[in-house]
């Protein structure tokens, strides 16, 4: 057996050995293997194949028409837009972006009207109190019995212990619940997820509580009672419903009047029904939507393509803390996406100063050794006996390693330990306000470690929270940083070993432009390493390029996102699923494995098969499509459909062995499964119906086939 | 079935290998599994994420400030299974007892990752790469030791060489040689399950197999690979043997899957699980409680995992690691805090097993690593070198834990 993951040189030979359709043919090429020369030299790609290269980098991928849209437009213009977000209509997504109402609100409004769990214990124990008024005291009061039914089966497994469920963790800048969290870092990054067609739940703490009482049946005339009453009424009827009526009911239904329960409500009736199940749950469902709805629906590609590469820099684990899910709406909705072709400087800013941020590393824990609040610390701990006293607090040097490792110099970036410690040391004080309740940004001077530091040489005179100011943009200025976000801007959007002048070249526009982001892509953009023909489908799609790639080819209509969600979980990238600060790699090697193609294979067919709840693709010729010119038909109606859905599905073309090899397998074993099936194809008269499901299937197939081919997994 | 699963497997493969009907890579695989895994041993590897609390699971009875550090949780010296007169087993651990006084146990306490990070993201990839204190590798450690076996003796070797319970790689796996990361043996199919391959199946493998795309004409020829095999082996058909009985939990059905595609001969040398649960900062329970639960589907499972596999465990080693171990003293709220060192079981056919080994350094206030956890003694790595060297001839030392200056005069002998 041979390893299959060929060097970088080899594969990007290989791409040119085996031009891929039409496309590629107008390379202007000569042979490069011939060539001593580095490709990019000689071979630059030309007409179609630019455009078709520069949507497959700079969106999740083409949609039919992306094309012949780019054409007219000119694709120098079209880069200028894209560069520019604000100028690019997005009036029909944000049609779209109504369904999820949770998602405009500020943390403590969300946290508020979806409490998180630990709200909900804090209930529990009396420390807050429970708004009046519904619907809002029913989706605390539900949330209340679960998380009460869970404490008690938890006590009871517990039995011989003295009782302490209810006593508080820590104080509220504690780090993290971890005990209660059962999701932190004891979980695997990826959850054991099942065949995703099947799957329905998207979080896994949507789980309906594991301690529900015997539960008696429920009414079936009761259900159709519910079913059958006006939106209005519906609703209004499960917000007077209690525990356990109301999780008895709702488990009950079965998918069809799942659907029907919340037919015809408007988003904000949806989404008060969902958090009437699990206010939790609700704000992570419609986090990881609004992600993908605009992924997959965003005229502005560029800006969501440059929103995910930031979100996965600026890695922030979503069950880290239980207010995470909560803090993750702000992080990228006011940090992460407007800034995301803006100024690095201010995004790092941003980024530091956020709750998410603060919590994931752990920089709201981080005490100054010689604070005030570490000698009071101190102190107190020295009066209590020693086997109560509780670990001493300090320094945590978490954030502040990170920050120079993975968010600004890199690994290689020329800090020593001693300038981590010193890092560490100039954030202190830098924390969150009552974190479990979305208080925000911080500084406390008590936490802060007194007098002067040095990093890098650099010295920061002891003046509190400008110290950490300074800092960011001492750090944001070096040049070690506009080589390493160069070098990892070229590894996702060129190639996985970039070229060393071309990140040279936009690492000097970096420290030109006060590290404009824009201004660094456009160095990229119009540089020649970007458009050799070595750099061609050169990049293999991780898997959330894959799946958003494949719904947007497929032009699919999709109503639901969980099937995506969970095809993502199954194949190992969880949205806001990383546990590791460095976020999930670009590069090929990481991502094709035995595992992985069987998992995008079976996507492939569920999707084009129409196997994904709430999703669907139609692959019938559309009355708009241009009749294809006589010339170019083929006698055998399944080479014709297969170039059809091929033109649709994968613009740049089938390399010509896999498309023989394809149609090859197509008819010699699939028409013999299917007796009559090639009959039926050729004379579409014979049964309209039965020769219009046998077409059906045939498209749903070779769409399937298409969509899981090797020409599919590249970009 | 009339014969015995594992005779019908071994001979089945065989007797397909005979046919002319079969596709090629398919005959090429059942040869080589017939050499691969002949000579060889298999190491199974389980990752407690989370931070185990080994002075729980492995008792030092004898230490009186083990007792004074943890008032509420500390297991009563008359309810733990007394090893050797200094440690004893958590209860929950019942089902070990045998397997150490039969000699097949082994334990290490006082070990664990050199590095001081009481990260658990840093310390499980510290941990898993097997460079601690260096976060620039890419590849695990088992990855690396098969590296270190094929340049000592290099081999064909099947599509299932190195497979993982879960959704995709983990880093312990990670690297140049070709691991299979899956998460249900049964649905591991293209296009549905079945006695043949579905049409699509069959499409797509003759499509990466004409491909011109080195990686991708090379990833293709391995799934499929590993599917016709998996189909071939038809694991659904697997029974558990000896009257093996796993719990019903997650890691019960991942240790009852890696008995599957042990047994079905697939030609596993590296199979890797983790098993999750293991972050007691609040309420972690003595002698019954979360801990103690945890304990009891962990020893379970890797019991009943040892039961089923019956006299092929003979050739079999398994190893378990956590990133690091738990506060010597308990918290404020009946738990324990990130610590240091831990303990680390070690089970096999060819282990010299009923013994803990591992120099102890004690657990008096002086003794404990910066005055919070027990002191570690012994690098994790000095374990997973001997094994690693005995199970899987790595001798290569150096390129499976470069910098770390494992050699055989420093092992512990335990295998």
């Amino acid at each position: 057996m041979q390893p299959f993951h060929g060097t970088v040189s080899a594969l990007l030979c290989l791409s040119l050995l085996s031009p891929s359709g039409l496309v590629t043919a107008q390379v202007a090429a000569q042979t490069p293997v011939a060539s001593s020369r580095p490709a990019y030299r000689s071979t630059q790609l030309q007409g179609d194949a630019r455009i078709l290269h520069a949507l497959s980098r700079f969106t999740f991928g083409p949609r039919p028409g992306d094309l012949e849209v780019v054409r007219s437009i000119g694709l120098d213009k079209w880069f200028e837009q894209q560069l520019h977000p604000e100028s690019i209509d997005s009036s029909e997504l944000n049609r779209r972006l109504a369904q999820y109402p949770a998602m405009q609100l500020n943390t403590d409004q969300l946290l508020y009207q979806l409490p998180s769990n630990a709200l909900i214990r804090q209930a529990v124990n009396g420390r807050l109190s429970v708004p009046t008024g519904e619907p809002l005291q029913a989706i605390y009061e539900n949330q209340m019995d679960r998380v009460s039914a869970r404490l008690q089966q938890q006590r009871q497994q517990n039995a011989p212990l003295p009782q302490q469920t209810a006593a508080p963790a820590s104080g509220m800048n504690a780090p993290a619940m971890e005990g209660q969290n059962e999701a932190s870092p004891n979980a695997n990054p990826m959850n054991r997820a099942g065949d995703p067609a099947s799957q329905e739940m998207m979080s896994g703490s949507a789980q309906p509580s594991p301690a529900a009482p015997a539960q008696p049946p429920v009414d079936t005339l009761l259900t159709q009672d519910i079913l059958g009453l006006p939106a209005e009424q519906r609703v209004s009827r499960l917000v007077s419903m209690r525990q356990p009526e109301l999780d008895t009911f709702l488990k009950s239904l079965k998918p069809k009047e799942r659907a029907d329960l919340v037919s015809g409500l408007s988003p904000q009736q949806a989404e008060l029904v969902s958090a009437l199940e699990n206010p939790e749950a609700t704000v992570v469902d419609e986090l990881i939507a609004q992600r993908l709805t605009r992924d997959i629906e965003s005229s502005a590609q560029l800006q969501e393509v440059m929103t995910d590469f930031w979100l996965n820099h600026f890695n922030i684990y979503l069950r880290k803390d239980e207010v995470m899910p909560y803090e993750l709406v702000s992080f990228e909705r006011d940090i992460v996406r407007p800034l995301a072709l803006g100024k690095f400087e201010d995004l790092l800013e941003a980024t530091a100063h956020s709750p998410a941020m603060l919590l994931y590393l752990d920089n709201a824990s981080s005490i100054g050794p010689h604070s005030i609040a570490a000698e009071r610390a101190a102190f107190n701990a020295s009066r209590r006996p020693a086997n109560q006293r509780q670990a001493p607090e300090g320094l945590n040097e978490n954030y502040a390693r990170e920050l120079m490792e993975l968010h600004t110099l890199g690994v290689n970036g020329g800090y020593t330990q001693a300038d981590v410690t010193q890092v560490a040391r100039i954030l202190t004080g830098w924390g969150v306000a009552q974190p479990q309740r979305g208080g925000g940004f911080e500084f406390n001077p008590n936490r802060h470690e007194p007098g002067a530091k040095k990093v890098m040489g650099q010295k920061f005179k002891d003046h509190g929270e400008a110290e950490g100011r300074e800092l960011l943009h001492f750090l944001a200025t070096r040049p070690a940083t506009a080589q390493f976000l160069s070098r990892e801007l070229a590894i996702r959007f060129v190639s996985d070993d970039p070229p060393q002048p071309l990140i040279d070249r936009m690492a000097h526009t970096y420290m030109t432009t006060g590290g404009d982001i824009a201004a660094v892509l456009s160095t990229l953009y119009h540089s020649p390493e970007f458009w050799s023909a070595s750099s061609y489908h050169a990049k293999v799609k991780t898997p959330i390029e894959y799946v958003v790639s494949a719904l947007r080819a497929s032009d699919a209509s999709v109503d639901n996102l969980r099937p995506v969600a969970n095809a993502l979980r199954q194949m190992g990238m969880p949205l806001y699923g990383c546990i590791p600060p460095s976020g999930y790699s670009w590069k090929s090697t990481d991502w094709v494995s035995t595992g992985s193609l069987v998992d995008r294979m079976n996507f492939a067919l569920a999707l084009a098969a129409g196997r994904l709840p709430g999703i669907f693709a139609d692959w019938a010729p559309q009355p708009q499509d241009d009749p294809p010119p006589a010339a170019t038909q083929s006698s055998d109606p399944i080479v014709n459909e297969e170039a059809r859905l091929e033109a649709a599905l994968i613009p740049a073309g089938l390399d010509p062995a896999t498309r023989t090899a394809l149609l090859q397998q197509f008819h010699d074993e699939i028409a013999q499964r299917a007796p009559g099936a090639a009959v039926v194809t050729a004379n579409p008269n014979a049964n309209p119906r039965r020769a219009a499901n046998v077409l059906q299937r045939e498209d749903q197939l070779l769409a399937g086939l298409l969509i899981g081919s090797p020409e599919f997994q590249r970009r | 079935m009339p014969s015995s699963r594992r005779f019908f497997l071994r001979n089945g493969a065989f007797a397909l290998a005979g046919t002319t009907a079969l596709p090629g890579f398919l005959v090429r695989s059942v040869l080589a599994q017939a050499q691969a895994t002949a000579p060889n041993r298999r190491l199974v590897v389980i990752f407690q994420r989370g931070a185990a609390d080994g002075l729980n699971i492995v008792v030092p009875f004898r230490e009186r400030n083990y007792y004074a550090m943890r008032p509420s949780i500390a297991i009563p010296q008359n309810q733990v299974l007394d090893l050797d007169g200094s440690f004893g087993l958590h209860p929950s651990l019942a089902a070990f007892k045998p397997l150490y006084d039969q000699g097949h146990l082994a334990i290490v306490h006082a070990v664990g990752s050199p590095d001081m990070s009481r990260s658990h993201f840093d310390a499980q990839d510290f941990m898993e790469s097997g460079t601690p204190g260096n976060k620039s590798t890419r590849d695990g450690w088992l990855n690396r030791a098969l590296q270190a076996e094929d340049l000592r003796r290099p081999a064909q070797h099947t599509a299932f060489r190195a497979v993982a319970l879960s959704a995709d790689v983990p880093l312990t796996l990670a690297g140049q040689i070709p691991a299979i990361a899956l998460n249900n043996v049964n649905n591991f199919a293209v296009g549905g399950r079945g006695p043949a391959p579905s049409p699509a199946a069959s499409a797509f493998a003759a499509m990466y197999g004409s491909s011109g795309d080195r990686i991708f004409h090379a990833a293709g020829e391995e799934t499929f690979d590993a599917v016709q095999m998996l189909r071939a082996a038809n694991p659904e058909q697997y029974a558990p043997a000896n009257g093996a009985d796993y719990p019903k939990s997650e890691f019960g059905n991942s240790m009852r899957q890696i008995a599957q595609l042990l047994t079905a001969n697939l030609g596993v040398e590296a199979a890797f699980s983790d098993v999750t649960g293991w972050d007691t900062h609040q309420n972690q329970g003595s002698v019954n409680g979360q801990l103690a639960n945890r304990l009891l589907d962990f020893s379970a499972s890797i019991a009943a995992f040892w039961r089923d596999m019956g006299d092929d465990a003979e050739d079999i080693t398994l190893v378990t690691m956590s990133e690091f171990g738990r506060t010597a003293r308990e918290n404020g709220t009946g738990g324990t805090d990130h610590g240091h060192a831990n303990v680390m079981f070690v089970l096999g056919g060819h282990i010299h097993g009923g013994k803990v080994y591992g120099q102890w350094p004690g657990l008096d206030n002086d003794q404990l690593n910066q005055g919070r956890d027990l002191a570690l003694t012994t690098d994790y790595r000095q374990v997973l070198g001997e094994l690693v060297s005995t199970t899987l001839n790595a001798s290569n030392l150096g390129l499976v834990f470069p910098g770390a200056q494992i050699a055989p005069n420093r092992f512990l002998r335990l295998a």
